[in-house]
C-alpha cells in the first residue's frame, strides 16, 4: 500500500499523535505542577519540579478514594455478571435453531441506539420500587443490562465460528451441554470474552447520566459523578482536579494496553454478522 | 437430565413438534440459557421503553404524586409547539450532521494512517485512540482546563502568539459554545470511527490492491474502486453508530455547558433531561425522548435491512 508518499505519512502520523494524545500528556504533566504554574503566573510545558501536592490534597480534602472504590466495585461486578449472562445467551443464539433469532439480532442493533435519557425516567421508577435507588446495586443492575446487547452479540459471533463437530465430539464423550460450553467452546472464544469484558468494564467506569440521577449520597457516588462534582466545587484548583483525572484514566489505559490486539474487535464487534 | 428432557418434549406444543420433526437439540433448552438475558433485557430495557411510551401519553409530574392521568397526545402537542424544543431539535440536527461528516472524513483519514506500514505502528495505534478510551468526565475536565478563559493554556498560547487580543470565553459565549463542543465531540469519537474503518480496511485482500496497481490504477482510482467498496459495511456501521452516539450524547454537552449559555447548546437529549430532572415533568420528557427514539429506531432498522439483511 503506497497510496501516500512516505514523508507525508509520517507528517500526518505526527500531527495525529500531537492532536489526539497531546492534551493528555499535558494533563499528566500539569498534575505535577504547583499552583502558581497552573494559574497562569508562570508559563511552561514541563513542571518546574515533581510536585506531588496535588495528589496529596486530592486524598486529604475530599471523598476521592471512596469514589474510586465505588467505581471499582461497580465495574467489576458489572463485568462478571454481564459476561456470565452473555456467554449463556450467546451460546444459545449461536447453537440452537429457533424462531425469533433474527428478531433478537435486530433488537441488539436497535438497543445500541437506545437514548439513555429515554430510559432514565422509567428506570428511576423501577429502582425506586425495588428499593435500589441511591444504591450501588441499582447501578450494577442497569449497567449489566446495558452491556448485554453488545456482549451477547460478541459471544454469539465467536461461538458461531467454533466448529459444531468439536462440541458434538465432547457431547458423545459424555459431556453435558454446560460442561461442553465451559470446556470446549469457551477457550477458543476467549478473545471475544476479553473484548466483551473490557466493553462492560469501561461502560460502568465511564457512565455518568444514571449514576448522577439515581445516586444521591456522596459516599455512594462513582468516580464520574464524583469528579464532575469536584469540577463544580473547585474550578480554581486545577492541579487537584487534574490529579484526579490522571488516576481515573490510569486503569482504563492499563486495560487497553493489555488488550491492544483485540482493539478492532472491541470497536467493531458489530461488524461481523 | 433425561427426565427434564422428557418433560420438555412432553410440554412442547404438538404443532411445533410436527412442523419441525428433525430438530435434534431444539425444544426449550435454548430458553434456559437465554432466560437470564431475556429477564434482564425485558425487565430493565423492554419494560422501561413501554413504560416510557405510556408515560408520554400521561400527565405525570413527580412533585404531584397520584395526579397521573391519561391525556392522549397533549404532551406531544405541548412539546412540539414549544419554541425551546424547536431550537433544541435544530441544534440536534446540526450536532448530528456535523459530527457525522467530521468524524467520517477525519476517521477515514486516521484509519488510512493506522493501516500504513509505519515504524512503531503498534505505538501509533495505541496512542491515537486515547481520546476514545479516556472517561468522558476526564475529557471534560482536561478541555475545561485547557479552554479556561483566564488561566487556560490555550488562550495564553494564542495571546503569546499574538493571534488574539483578549481571551475568548469559548464555552460561555453563545456564538462559540456549539462549534467548540462539536469539535470536542469529534475529537473524542473520531478514533472509534477510525478503528471500525481500520477493521474494514484489514479485510481487503492484498491481491486486490496489487491487481489494481497492475492495471495501472492510481491512488484516486484505487480509493474509488477498491478501498471504498471494500469497507462499505464498516462505513455504514460507523455512520450509524456516529449518528446514534452523537444524538444520544449527553455527557459531551452536559459536562461542559449544561445546555447553556442561554440554551445555545441545548439538544433534545439535554432538554429531555431538563424536563425530567429539573422540572420533574416526566410526561413531557418522555414525549421528547420518544421522538428521539423513534427517529433512531427507524435509522437502525433501515441499516439492518440494507447492510445486515443482505449478507444472509
Amino acid at each position: 500500500m503506497r497510496a501516500l508518499g512516505r514523508p507525508l505519512v509520517y507528517a500526518g502520523a505526527l500531527v495525529a499523535v500531537v492532536l489526539f494524545a497531546g492534551p493528555f500528556v499535558f494533563m499528566v504533566l500539569s498534575s505535577f505542577k504547583q499552583p502558581q504554574e497552573l494559574n497562569g503566573v508562570v508559563n511552561g510545558f514541563l513542571p518546574q519540579s515533581l510536585y506531588t501536592g496535588n495528589y496529596e490534597n486530592l486524598f486529604a480534602t475530599g471523598n476521592f478514594a471512596l469514589y474510586f472504590v465505588n467505581s471499582a466495585v461497580v465495574a467489576l461486578l458489572t463485568t462478571v455478571l454481564a459476561l456470565v449472562v452473555a456467554i449463556l445467551a450467546g451460546y444459545a443464539l449461536a447453537r440452537f435453531p429457533f424462531t425469533g433469532r433474527r428478531l433478537l439480532l435486530l433488537a441488539v442493533v436497535a438497543m445500541q441506539m437506545f437514548p439513555a435519557v429515554l430510559m432514565a425516567i422509567p428506570l428511576y421508577k423501577i429502582l425506586r420500587n425495588l428499593g435500589m435507588l441511591d444504591a450501588r446495586s441499582g447501578l450494577i443492575l442497569v449497567y449489566v443490562t446495558f452491556a448485554l446487547p453488545f456482549c451477547i452479540w460478541m459471544m454469539r459471533n465467536y461461538f458461531a465460528t467454533v466448529p459444531k463437530e468439536i462440541e458434538e465430539a465432547a457431547l458423545i464423550d459424555g459431556c453435558g451441554h454446560f460442561r461442553a460450553l465451559w470446556r470446549v467452546l469457551l477457550p477458543p472464544a476467549l478473545p471475544g470474552v476479553t473484548a466483551a469484558g473490557a466493553f462492560s468494564m469501561i461502560l460502568a467506569w465511564d457512565e455518568f447520566l444514571y449514576a448522577n440521577t439515581f445516586v444521591n449520597s456522596d459516599e455512594k457516588r462513582t468516580l464520574s459523578v464524583g469528579l464532575d462534582s469536584l469540577v463544580g466545587q473547585y474550578t480554581t484548583d486545577w492541579g487537584q482536579l487534574l490529579a484526579g483525572g490522571v488516576l481515573m484514566t490510569l486503569p482504563v489505559v492499563l486495560i487497553f494496553a493489555f488488550l491492544q490486539r483485540y482493539l478492532t474487535q472491541i470497536a467493531g464487534g458489530g461488524v461481523k454478522g | 437430565m433425561a427426565t427434564t428432557h422428557l418433560k420438555e418434549s412432553a410440554a412442547a406444543p404438538a404443532s411445533r413438534v410436527a412442523s419441525a420433526p428433525r430438530r435434534p437439540r431444539g425444544g426449550r433448552r435454548p430458553w434456559a440459557y437465554l432466560a437470564p438475558a431475556v429477564l434482564l433485557l425485558g425487565g430493565v430495557l423492554g419494560y422501561p421503553v413501554l413504560d416510557g411510551l405510556w408515560t408520554s401519553f400521561n400527565h405525570s409530574i413527580l412533585t404531584q404524586p397520584g395526579a397521573d392521568r391519561f391525556t392522549g397526545l397533549s404532551n406531544y402537542a405541548a412539546v412540539l409547539t414549544d419554541p425551546v424544543l424547536l431550537t433544541a431539535a435544530w441544534h440536534t440536527v446540526l450536532w448530528g450532521v456535523a459530527n457525522l461528516v467530521l468524524q467520517l472524513v477525519l476517521g477515514f483519514a486516521l484509519a488510512m494512517l493506522m493501516h500504513q506500514k509505519l515504524a512503531g505502528r503498534a505505538f501509533f495505534r495505541s496512542v491515537v485512540i486515547i481520546p476514545w478510551i479516556v472517561p468522558s468526565v476526564v475529557v471534560a475536565l482536561v478541555w475545561r482546563f485547557l479552554l479556561d478563559p483566564t488561566s487556560g493554556p490555550l488562550n495564553q498560547l494564542l495571546l503569546n502568539l499574538g493571534l488574539i487580543d483578549q481571551s475568548p470565553q469559548w464555552l460561555a459565549d453563545e456564538s462559540t459554545a456549539m462549534p467548540v463542543l462539536i469539535l470536542l465531540s469529534t475529537w473524542k469519537w473520531t478514533p472509534l470511527v477510525a478503528v471500525i474503518l481500520l477493521a474494514g480496511l484489514q479485510t481487503i485482500p492484498k491481491e486486490l490492491h496489487e491487481a489494481a496497481m497492475l492495471d495501472g490504477a492510481g491512488a484516486p482510482q484505487r480509493l474509488r474502486y477498491v478501498i471504498i467498496p471494500g469497507i462499505r459495511t464498516s462505513i455504514a456501521l460507523a455512520g450509524l453508530l456516529t449518528v446514534g452516539y452523537s444524538v444520544n450524547n449527553f455527557n459531551g454537552i452536559w459536562m461542559f455547558t449544561r445546555g447553556g449559555p442561554a440554551g445555545a447548546t441545548e439538544t433534545l437529549t439535554t432538554l429531555a433531561y431538563q424536563y425530567a430532572f429539573t422540572q420533574f415533568d416526566f410526561g413531557r420528557a418522555a414525549a421528547v425522548a420518544m421522538i428521539l427514539f423513534a427517529f433512531l429506531f427507524l435509522l437502525s432498522t433501515v441499516y439492518f435491512y440494507l447492510v445486515e439483511g443482505r449478507k444472509r
